[in-house]
């Protein structure tokens, strides 16, 4: 799992990205999002995705992880491609270009912004139960990632897992998933109840930064906005 | 398994906003039945299979390129409600790390959510009269089928179906490119050519595992990994924790 790792760069960055609002990161990450999916000329979809590149070098985040897990995009967009490259190439390259993008833009954005901060921008649009599930998810995966690490460790020494015994190694991972589960199970239950003796009523208070805007939230909103524009007006030139 | 995470750009503007109306529609449905002191306890139950999922989620299945979602057992576990919300957090912090496209959560989340609404009612029927095990399986193959379709159908649609289906023509003068290739096929026909050969040769191109044929068999074998895995946690929930399946045929 990589989210470990994007969380450490988010918390521990420095850059004029770490310091900006989350508030303008994700306004930004959407208006780049919306520019990139309106796009329908490949140069402008390239120039998009220059973007969120230049970005995560300035920002100084570990380039190999993040362009490692943008690889993924790739894969998923490969049967799309496929499907459009029967029209022309050019719509294959624009779905990849895309999809890239995207995933740039969106890792860009938890690299440079811990995702507590990012759920607390968006519970100005979802329910409060939705984002106390991001918390409890968030908070019970590292937990449980440990757990799972611990366990494969053990599944191996005791001779658990065969390279060629596919029904061995499925017997073997159910037992320990269902371990896992039943981990799982358990640690809901302490979180209940120690959220209930500190009085959860179904909202985690969150603090939320709005503001005052700084030089880098302004230029950085100026900047996403004059891209959007820039995309969607047909230039002739 | 079925998930196919579909990124940003491929879907037109009308079908993901359709998705998000559904899947907000389903949430808040979901969300507006938890009430009172079952939210202290769901929320974080709730939380701990989303988790899960995601850990489900990271591991590999050999040499195949899917992986596990495991969304059908969480839905036996969790109820088809509760399951839902997790699904739809997952795919929310899916989106954050790239993995599928953050327009594509709505789609994401109906296909993956139905599947495990639809493996919890089927495991409730069948688990009446067979075994938890070969119920489980069965339910869990059932589920990944429908929701395999349900996504097939996506894929075409945002391709238009001609475009998608192996056999077809992509020329806007239909009639003139097949006349032209068969008049330069003429042309250039050796003498001891032989159509009924041809056409076995032909025939034999459908036989090999290319293309479709290659996508088909991958995600068939995920779907059969991925029922028979969770058949086998079902089998050990109820060998030592039998209350897990509770929610099920609640005693």
């Amino acid at each position: 799992m990589h989210i470990a790792a994007v969380d450490h760069m988010a918390n521990n960055g420095d850059s004029f990205l770490h310091h900006a609002l989350p508030f303008t990161k994700v306004i930004m990450s959407f208006l780049f999002l919306a520019a990139l999916i309106f796009s329908n000329q490949i140069h402008k979809a390239v120039f998009l995705l220059v973007i969120p590149v230049a970005f995560i070098l300035l920002s100084g985040v570990n380039v190999r992880e993040i362009f490692h897990l943008a690889l993924y995009s790739i894969v998923f967009s490969l049967l799309f491609a496929l499907i459009q490259l029967q029209q022309s190439w050019t719509a294959a390259v624009m779905v990849m270009i895309k999809a890239l993008g995207a995933a740039l833009n969106m890792l860009l954005l938890i690299a440079t912004t811990p995702y507590t901060d990012i759920f607390a921008v968006f519970s100005h649009v979802l329910p409060g139960v939705i984002i106390d599930l991001f918390i409890f998810t968030y908070r019970s995966l590292f937990i449980l990632i440990d757990k799972l690490e611990d366990m494969v460790k053990s599944v191996r020494l005791r001779g658990g897992l065969h390279p060629m015994r596919l029904l061995f190694n499925l017997k073997n991972a159910a037992g320990a998933l269902g371990v896992m589960t039943i981990h799982a199970f358990d640690m809901s239950e302490r979180l209940y109840r120690i959220y209930s003796l500190r009085g959860y009523n179904g909202k985690i208070p969150i603090t939320r930064e709005w503001g005052p805007l700084r030089w880098v939230d302004i230029l950085l909103l100026l900047f996403s906005l004059i891209v959007l524009t820039g995309v969607l007006i047909p230039w002739k030139i | 398994m079925s998930h196919i995470h579909l990124p940003d750009g491929v879907i037109p503007p009308a079908w993901w906003i359709l998705g998000f109306v559904l899947c907000f529609a389903l949430l808040w449905l979901f969300t507006g039945r938890i009430k009172g002191d079952e939210l202290r306890r769901k929320i974080p139950f709730a939380g701990v299979i989303a988790a899960l999922m995601l850990i489900f989620m990271s591991v590999p299945l050999g040499f195949l390129p899917v992986h596990l979602s495991l969304a059908v057992l969480c839905g036996i576990l969790a109820g088809p409600g509760l399951s839902f919300i997790a699904i739809f957090v997952v795919n929310t912090i899916l989106a954050l790390m790239g993995h599928g496209g953050f327009t594509a959560i709505g789609i994401n989340t109906l296909l993956m959510g139905g599947e495990a609404i639809a493996g919890y009612y089927l495991f409730k029927i069948l688990s009446g009269r067979l075994s938890c095990t070969f119920s489980a399986i069965l339910s869990n193959i059932t589920a990944l089928l429908l929701s395999t379709a349900l996504m097939l159908i996506l894929v075409a649609s945002t391709a238009g179906l001609s475009e998608v289906l192996p056999f077809h023509d992509h020329g806007q003068n239909h009639g003139e490119e097949v006349h032209f290739a068969e008049s330069k096929q003429e042309e250039e026909l050796p003498e001891n050519y032989d159509e009924h050969k041809a056409a076995e040769a032909e025939g034999v191109k459908f036989l090999s595992i290319t293309g479709w044929s290659a996508v088909i068999m991958i995600i068939l074998s995920g779907i059969f990994i991925e029922s028979l895995l969770t058949g086998l946690i079902v089998n050990f929930f109820s060998k030592v924790r039998p209350d897990f399946l509770d929610i099920v045929h609640p005693t």
